[in-house]
């Protein structure tokens, strides 16, 4: 999961989880949580978005309810990181307890949508491929990454209650 | 330490922690409710052995499909019912009301203590000098299981109020005074902690304004150092720990507001941040009212209304959607209900209600509504169309009067 390649479809700043996931959807099964990402900004997205593709936005991403399926929404539809120059913290913690790169990159600005996109996270790094230009990651250590490569908080859980069995 | 450091260090078993430390720490209390609770997080325990770590610490609340408006929500109810009649339960509420006032007013949210809740609100129960941070519903799981959650100690920024808060201002108007000078952004990953006068002066329900808002200011917490006299119920949760505000020097920043400079605040669809005095936006008609929620639904929000509608009619549909069960009954003991009624609102059960964008209340395609809610996010309350302008008791109420964006003072 080092090194992963997509699309960008570029968002603007503080796109809510109303926006990500709509309220009136909280009732459906998340199985079919897909289907409504980020459907209160654009209804097609779920549609059109292609398993690997990133999305990338401003600041505040993710801001407002803890819904975890506008993180599940994401994944389903196919989305394969999130890259924000910041987040809101639960939208956060839940794309990283899902397994689901949340990656800080002080300046999204000269992304644009359908750019291809290399994210390595090993190195912190993302490039723009057909640019060349490098820009950095700034999150993504300790506890985090932890979390992010045990594949999300459900497995990385059960690896430490495993551990204090055997203490 | 700042007051969130030291109830964090209490909480990880350490002497001392500094912002950006990475600890884990014993919660006191983790919450959640039917939307984030068991229909979300029943496999995910089963997967990791199914046992709480201290089924006392644990709160459920069925506030977001109550009462249920479509089968689909029956069910929902229904299956939280029985999950926590199987696990028998302590303190689990069924329809009385939102979870982060039950908090408060069963005393279950003390000063000191670490909570975790699955919902965004759950910074609301820092009104009591907790720190109160929301998680998602998978990782509320593992707490359940485990006990613990792992943070990240964020830096403090002090937001302080100066002068003695005038009859016409609420605490949803300092909050948004927030917003408009800070932005939606400013507190990302930070504590905000409330101080001076004026937030001295308030009592809980207020209070809890202020801490909910600290989620629409991007924060981790809010908080208010706890007012011990006269609040007998709250108690801390260990004697030992320091529970005065904060220092100035120790905190990130430092943001002073003089109330006496403030007026009453809107904030105007799509974002929380685009705040503009009501007196401004006296040209926008409305569709509807609507007092509810965490934030605008407590008993003096009730109050504050009526202050507003005694002896008046409303102009438009007002709905008011108590946010629990204890608010009705104090509210109808007092005759606030029978004023609220008097004037022409009208009264549904207790819960989210139609903050939560369910039920109760939905807006339809370009419906503007002048509401106490949370947020105004588009979607929020119905269609994605429909805009939401927020504001205090006082300025919904008196907006409810004229059927427009109205300054209370115009009406008080």
């Amino acid at each position: 999961m080092d090194v992963l390649e997509g699309t960008a479809w570029v968002f603007g700043d503080h796109v809510t989880t109303d926006q990500i996931y709509p309220g009136r959807y909280l009732e459906r099964p998340l199985e079919e949580a897909g289907r409504y990402a980020l459907s209160g900004l654009d209804e097609d997205f779920a549609g059109r978005v292609r398993r690997g593709d990133f999305v990338v936005a401003g600041v505040n991403f993710g801001a407002g309810s803890s819904r975890e399926a506008a993180v599940v929404a994401l994944k389903q539809a196919g989305v394969a990181a999130v890259l924000a120059r910041s987040f809101g913290r639960i939208f956060f913690r839940n794309a990283i307890n899902n397994g689901l790169p949340a990656v800080i990159v002080p300046d999204t600005s000269g992304i644009r949508t359908g750019d291809r996109l290399r994210l390595d996270l090993g190195a912190r790094q993302v490039t723009v491929l057909d640019t060349g230009a490098v820009l950095p990651v700034i999150n993504l250590t300790g506890i985090s990454m932890a979390i992010l490569r045990a594949g999300g908080i459900v497995p990385f859980t059960e690896a430490r209650l495993a551990e204090r069995r055997r203490a | 330490m700042t007051l969130t450091e030291r109830i964090i260090a209490r909480a990880a078993g350490r002497s001392t922690v500094a912002p950006g430390d990475e600890v884990w720490a014993t919660v006191d209390l983790a919450v959640m409710h039917d939307s984030s609770g068991p229909r979300r997080i029943a496999p995910i325990l089963d997967r990791l052995g199914g046992r709480f770590w201290d089924p006392e610490r644990v709160v459920l609340a069925i506030d977001h499909f109550t009462p249920p408006a479509t089968l689909t929500h029956a069910e929902i109810v229904g299956f939280t019912r029985a999950w926590a009649r199987e696990r028998a339960l302590r303190h689990f509420f069924d329809g009385e009301g939102v979870m982060h006032n039950l908090l408060l007013e069963e005393g279950l949210a003390r000063p000191g203590m670490l909570i975790v809740g699955a919902d965004s609100h759950t910074c609301t129960a820092g009104a009591v000098g907790a720190v109160a941070v929301g998680v998602g519903a998978t990782e509320l799981a593992t707490i359940l299981v485990t006990g613990e959650v792992w943070l990240r100690v964020p830096p403090t920024v002090l937001v302080r109020f100066d002068g003695a808060m005038p009859a016409y201002l609420t605490a949803r108007d300092l909050a948004m005074a927030v917003l408009q000078s800070l932005g939606a952004d400013f507190a990302i990953y930070r504590a905000v902690e409330y101080v001076g006068e004026a937030v001295e002066g308030l009592g809980v329900d207020e209070r809890a304004v202020l801490t909910n808002q600290a989620v629409e200011m991007g924060a981790k917490n809010g908080i208010i150092a706890p007012r011990f006299e006269g609040e007998d119920r709250v108690v801390a949760v260990d004697a030992a720990i320091d529970l005065s505000p904060s220092v100035p020097e120790e905190c990130e920043a430092v943001h002073v507001f003089q109330v006496a400079d403030l007026s009453p605040l809107v904030a105007v669809p799509p974002a929380v941040d685009q705040v503009r005095p009501a007196a401004a936006l006296e040209g926008i008609t409305l569709d509807r009212a609507y007092i509810g929620s965490c934030a605008g639904g407590k008993a003096e929000d009730l109050r504050l209304a009526a202050r507003v509608l005694r002896g008046r009619r409303v102009r438009i549909p007002l709905v008011v959607t108590p946010a629990t069960q204890q608010v009705v009954r104090s509210c109808l003991a007092d005759g606030t209900l029978q004023t609220l009624i008097d004037a022409g609102a009208v009264l549904q059960a207790p819960g989210c209600g139609a903050c939560a964008g369910l039920h109760s209340g939905l807006l339809g395609p370009g419906e503007r509504c002048v509401a106490t809610v949370t947020r105004n996010t588009p979607g929020r309350m119905g269609h994605r169309t429909a805009e939401i302008y927020l504001a205090s008791p006082l300025t919904v109420a008196a907006s409810a009067v004229t059927g427009r964006l109205t300054d209370p003072r115009e009406v008080l």
